[in-house]
């Protein structure tokens, strides 16, 4: 396929992949535990992080997970005496005009605000994939050694103590794996488009899935076939591919829910 | 042996504010204890104390080993992607290291016991209520815990459940173990071997007998009907506007 020879692409190419298997590993969890707002959150809340990186020529990958790492504690905090919607929203609207405020009061980020808040998919760099590779072997490890508390804990919050299943310190594993995946997931679809890689492939094949192992498998080899299609699509028409996989997966999505009812 | 005893427990989720004060009760090996009380009235507390939960707690609870939990069916995430059999085995998840693979025999035994055998392979919100239930007392015997709290088991079940989870009480029971069952229905209660009525504090604790038109009225307050024979007795739910 003469699209993927440019060596740009094949990077592009193998950061899908490697996503894929991120999505693979996470999503499942993110829909079970529906923590697809938390996912979005973590990326918006990590904007700031990435608008002083911008600025200071610093690592932005490190910028945003100071961002994200403090993101996921304070809600963790806030959430445990109280509702997490609420407390994710109140942290997203905090994180969300930080950054606004830093990009144009502060630092006059400009037009780069786009890239931070979309991804450069065809401008990755080693480090990137380099990054997101330990991130999906992390992820795929927690998967293995916490699948059975994140389950018991997913199906019945209530009873899953009794069960002498650990909660609290899987439960902070998961969110900590969630937000290094959109950590690494920034670079190529951006602040505002992780969801697009880590929940509407793994929310697309619950509409289908019967158990977990066809959940995680499916979402895995979905996300890489949204991928590497919406990134042929952006090569074809020229658009940039963060939104094309945005496009395409909500296209698969909504037909999925259409021919699964 | 006693399997439960607590001593003047107290407690709730906010520093001094108490959902149930004064519960002093013990259950013995083959004992169902009913737990009556309006909404809101401190069974699910109790259990959550039982069960070590309870922000804030005060007083003494001793028990025979870790409890097993069967929560009420309306509460389980009927769109989950797992199979009666998989829910089952969660009661092996504390026992079983994550690097050693889950026996299914225990989960399938469990299941047989509760007459779903057959349904193993099903998933689990596609079962009806009752069956459903019956997965999750399944779950708690595969826990193989000498004491058992069930939250509204026979709530909303259908009837062939219902008689299948009242014989397996009787089983169970049998075994030695003590089952503290929570619910609204005074005439089921008054079948069981000891009640402990709760409104916010306890009412009464003792054998059946012990549930006078008094005893119901100030449990339940103003959501009971005594009727006039002081035989029986309506709990009526209340509803907010």
């Amino acid at each position: 396929m003469s699209a993927f020879s440019a060596p740009y692409m094949q990077r592009a190419l193998v950061e899908i992949l490697l996503l894929a298997v991120l999505a693979g590993a996470l999503g499942a969890w993110i829909v079970l535990r529906r923590l697809a707002f938390f996912t979005h959150s973590v990326g918006t809340a990590a904007f700031p992080g990435l608008v002083v990186a911008s600025a200071w020529g610093i690592a932005p990958q490190l910028a945003a997970l100071g961002a994200a790492l403090g993101f996921a504690g304070a809600r963790e905090r806030l959430a445990r005496d109280g509702d997490e919607d609420a407390a994710t929203g109140i942290l997203l609207v905090g994180a969300l005009a930080l950054g606004a405020l830093l990009a144009s009061d502060v630092y006059r980020s400009g037009a780069g605000v786009d890239r931070l808040l979309f991804g450069t998919l065809i401008g990755l760099s080693d480090t990137d994939l380099l990054l997101t590779a330990l991130a999906a072997v992390a992820a795929l490890g927690a998967g293995a050694a916490l699948r059975r508390a994140w389950l018991a804990r997913a199906f019945d919050p209530d009873g899953v103590r009794a069960l002498g299943v650990p909660v609290a310190w899987p439960e902070r594993v998961l969110l900590a794996a969630v937000a290094a995946a959109v950590i690494v997931a920034l670079a190529a679809v951006g602040a505002l488009l992780v969801s697009v890689v880590l929940v509407v492939p793994a929310a697309t094949v619950r509409l289908l899935a019967r158990d977990l192992r066809s959940l995680q498998l499916g979402t895995g080899a979905l996300a890489a076939v949204e991928g590497v299609g919406a990134l042929w699509l952006a090569d074809t028409v020229n658009v940039s591919p963060g939104p094309a996989m945005a496009v395409v997966s909500g296209a698969v999505f909504a037909a999925v829910a259409v021919v699964s009812r | 042996m006693t399997l439960v005893r607590t001593h003047d427990l107290a407690g709730g989720y906010r520093p001094g504010t108490d959902a149930i004060t004064g519960v002093s009760f013990a259950a013995e090996p083959g004992e169902v204890i009913a737990i009556l009380g309006p909404n809101g009235g401190g069974k699910s507390t109790l259990f959550r104390a039982l069960l070590g939960e309870l922000p804030h707690r005060r007083g003494t609870v001793e028990l025979a080993g870790r409890p097993a939990y069967v929560p009420q069916t309306e509460r389980a995430r009927l769109d989950f992607p797992v199979s009666a059999l998989d829910v089952a085995l969660m009661g092996a998840y504390g026992r079983t290291p994550f690097y050693r693979r889950l026996d299914r025999t225990p989960g399938l035994e469990a299941l047989a016991r509760v007459g779903l055998e057959a349904q193993a392979g099903e998933r689990f919100g596609e079962l009806s209520g009752g069956q459903r239930q019956r997965v999750l007392i399944a779950r708690a015997l595969v826990q193989d815990a000498q004491v058992l709290l069930l939250d509204e088991p026979l709530s909303g079940v259908d009837a062939p459940s219902a008689a299948s989870i009242e014989a397996l009480f009787e089983e169970l029971r049998g075994e030695g173990r003590a089952l503290l069952v929570a619910t609204h229905d005074v005439r089921q209660a008054r079948a069981w071997q000891r009640v402990l009525c709760l409104h916010g504090r306890q009412i009464a604790f003792g054998v059946p007998g012990c549930l006078t038109p008094a005893v119901l009225q100030a449990t339940y307050g103003g959501e009971l009907v005594v009727l006039p024979d002081g035989t029986s007795a309506i709990a009526v739910e209340h509803h907010e506007h």
